[in-house]
């Protein structure tokens, strides 16, 4: 109950979010394409999906709420992130559990996290 | 002084109605009643003169025969063919009476200054008239009558009333229909001054006017709904230009600040934690600065938008206070008031916003001291929050000047970072919330205050934005 997907199209984001993840003991899978979203969380089974908002060619948004309203993903929480603050009013709308402001606090992150996986 | 200028267009359109049908009833009045008069003048002139030729005509044998009394008895019967002759004469050739005639209770008799075929007018009240006596190609005297003008004067009167009943009768009618053309162009023109003036207010630029006509005042509306066209274009552009700028700005701060963060958690060897140390405070002031220009832009482009929702400002005040207090390691914040669960409407993220920002001054502005004190207020319409610190204090110059953009306290010994935007973007926050912010001196340091309305006072079109 500790794995967690980060998408992220900004590489060293992305790393970063991975190690602060990993020192705290979750498995981590961070890709930066959002093509491959459905595949990796096929393969990999995450218990939480950590999706930026403003991707290269596609909106976070949309495909949160694409995944909360297939049968296979519905039940995998999403916490959105994104430098836009304005977007955390978008989570209800789009079904994310949650929002995260960049540039985050690295004790804010973990907790958002940890309230939905352990 | 009264200028035209200051009069409203409304008034004017009245005003300039009004006066040019009086001025043109009143000059086509007026020369109808000269007119008139002058007519009637003319006739009297030649219906008395043709009298006279009468009474010349019957007295040449009188003075032939030089029997005044014939020529009284005659001029006698005056009394009953023309009453508005109040004297009549006959003069000799010499120029002296020979006969006369007074209307009982007249004047008496003067000597007539006319002499042959003549007429004169004592003012408008009197009229004389001579005509001479002429027999076998010789003039043998002169017939002189004075006549009173009554019935001129009864006549000036009633056309003087008719054209004054008139003249009251143009003003209503005119008035009544300036009152209707200025209330269509005045209606148009107080519709675009109303877009213009909200607009104003709110920062709204999509509002446009429906054009209606091709009138002067519709080219006014067509260009003001060109100026929004443009002005909502620029808006675009310019919402554009800080979407990306927010996200160019934040995404490389975003790992700057991870990154040392991760380093200072990892990094324990000194003066190396020293320095992460140092890195994360700059960071974290470059990343609030950031935030706060971003906000100020925002803001002036109307697109600062309060996400409103219900929720309780007791546990927002002690979450708020707990960060402030974990960030500052000098001063202590004490809360005052005893907590209530107070709900209100509000944006709950922009309300902390405004909160840390005044805790985060109090502290900034109070070095040396250890103390800041909140405190609540309710009335029966708002909440007022108050953060008092016992430091440095705004004179009172400056109380109003504080909630300006790029606004810094002169006068300070102290350096004090910060482009001095929070309480600008504090004002505009609380603003939108409907409440007043406002700070005011105390014995020692300063209290700022807050207030946000109790009841929901926004509109629909602002908890949806």
């Amino acid at each position: 109950m500790n794995k967690i997907l980060v998408v992220d199209d900004d590489l060293d984001i992305l790393s970063l979010v991975q190690v602060i993840l990993s020192m705290n003991n979750f498995t981590v899978e961070a890709i930066s394409r959002w093509e491959d979203i459905s595949n990796k969380i096929a393969e990999f089974k995450p218990n939480l999906v950590l999706l930026d908002v403003m991707l290269g060619g596609a909106d976070g948004r949309d495909i949160c709420r694409n995944l909360q309203t297939q049968a296979a993903t519905k039940d995998i929480p999403v916490v959105l992130f994104s430098a836009n603050p304005e977007m955390g009013k978008y989570i209800k709308d789009c079904m994310a559990k949650d929002f995260v402001a960049k540039p985050f606090e690295m004790a804010q992150l973990l907790k958002t996290v940890r309230t939905y996986v352990n | 002084m009264f200028k035209l200028r200051d009069i409203s267009i409304r008034n004017k359109l009245i005003l300039m109605q009004v006066f040019t049908s009086v001025v043109v009833f009143g000059i086509v009045f007026g020369v109808f009643i000269i007119t008139d008069v002058n007519s009637y003048k003319q006739r009297k002139v030649d219906s008395m003169i043709s009298l006279a030729q009468v009474i010349g005509t019957n007295s040449i044998s009188s003075i032939q025969f030089q029997d005044p009394e014939a020529a009284k008895k005659m001029l006698a019967d005056l009394h009953n063919v023309a009453p508005e002759i109040i004297h009549a004469g006959i003069t000799n050739k010499n120029g002296q009476a020979f006969a006369s005639y007074s209307k009982i209770k007249a004047d008496s008799f003067k000597i007539p200054v006319l002499k042959g075929k003549a007429f004169s007018f004592a003012g408008e009240q009197q009229l004389f008239v001579s005509n001479p006596i002429v027999s076998n190609n010789e003039i043998i005297g002169d017939v002189f009558l004075q006549v009173q003008l009554t019935e001129l004067q009864k006549i000036k009167h009633d056309k003087y009333g008719l054209a004054f009943v008139l003249l009251l009768v143009a003003l209503v009618f005119s008035f009544l229909i300036a009152l209707m053309v200025q209330s269509y162009i005045s209606k148009r023109l107080l519709k675009l001054v109303h877009a213009i003036k909200k607009v104003g207010k709110t920062g709204e630029y999509n509002k446009t006017l429906e054009e209606d006509g091709k009138d002067e005042i519709a080219t006014l509306i067509q260009a003001f709904n060109k100026l929004m066209e443009e002005i909502k274009e620029s808006q675009k552009k310019k919402d554009e230009f800080i979407g990306i700028a927010s996200h160019e700005l934040k995404t490389p701060l975003t790992s700057i600040k991870g990154y040392v963060e991760m380093l200072n958690v990892l990094e324990q060897e000194q003066p190396k934690k020293k320095f992460v140390e140092k890195t994360l405070n700059n960071v974290n002031k470059l990343e609030r600065l950031v935030k706060d220009l971003l906000d100020v832009s925002k803001i002036q482009s109307g697109q600062l938008k309060l996400d409103i929702k219900e929720f309780n400002i007791d546990e927002l005040l002690d979450e708020t206070i707990i960060a402030a207090q974990m960030v500052s390691g000098t001063h202590h914040i004490e809360r005052k008031d005893h907590p209530d669960n107070k709900m209100i409407f509000g944006d709950k993220q922009r309300i902390e916003q405004v909160l840390l920002n005044l805790l985060s001054n109090a502290i900034k502005y109070s070095p040396g001291e250890n103390k800041v004190v909140v405190d609540s207020e309710k009335t029966e319409k708002e909440l007022i929050i108050k953060i008092r610190d016992y430091g440095i204090g705004v004179p009172k110059e400056e109380q109003i000047n504080i909630f300006e953009r790029f606004y810094r306290t002169k006068g300070v010994s102290v350096h004090i970072s910060g482009f001095g935007l929070g309480l600008y973007i504090c004002r505009d926050i609380i603003n939108r919330h409907y409440g007043k912010i406002w700070v005011e001196s105390a014995d020692k340091g300063s209290i700022f205050y807050f207030s946000l309305p109790l009841k929901h006072s926004f509109t629909t079109q602002q908890t949806q934005a």
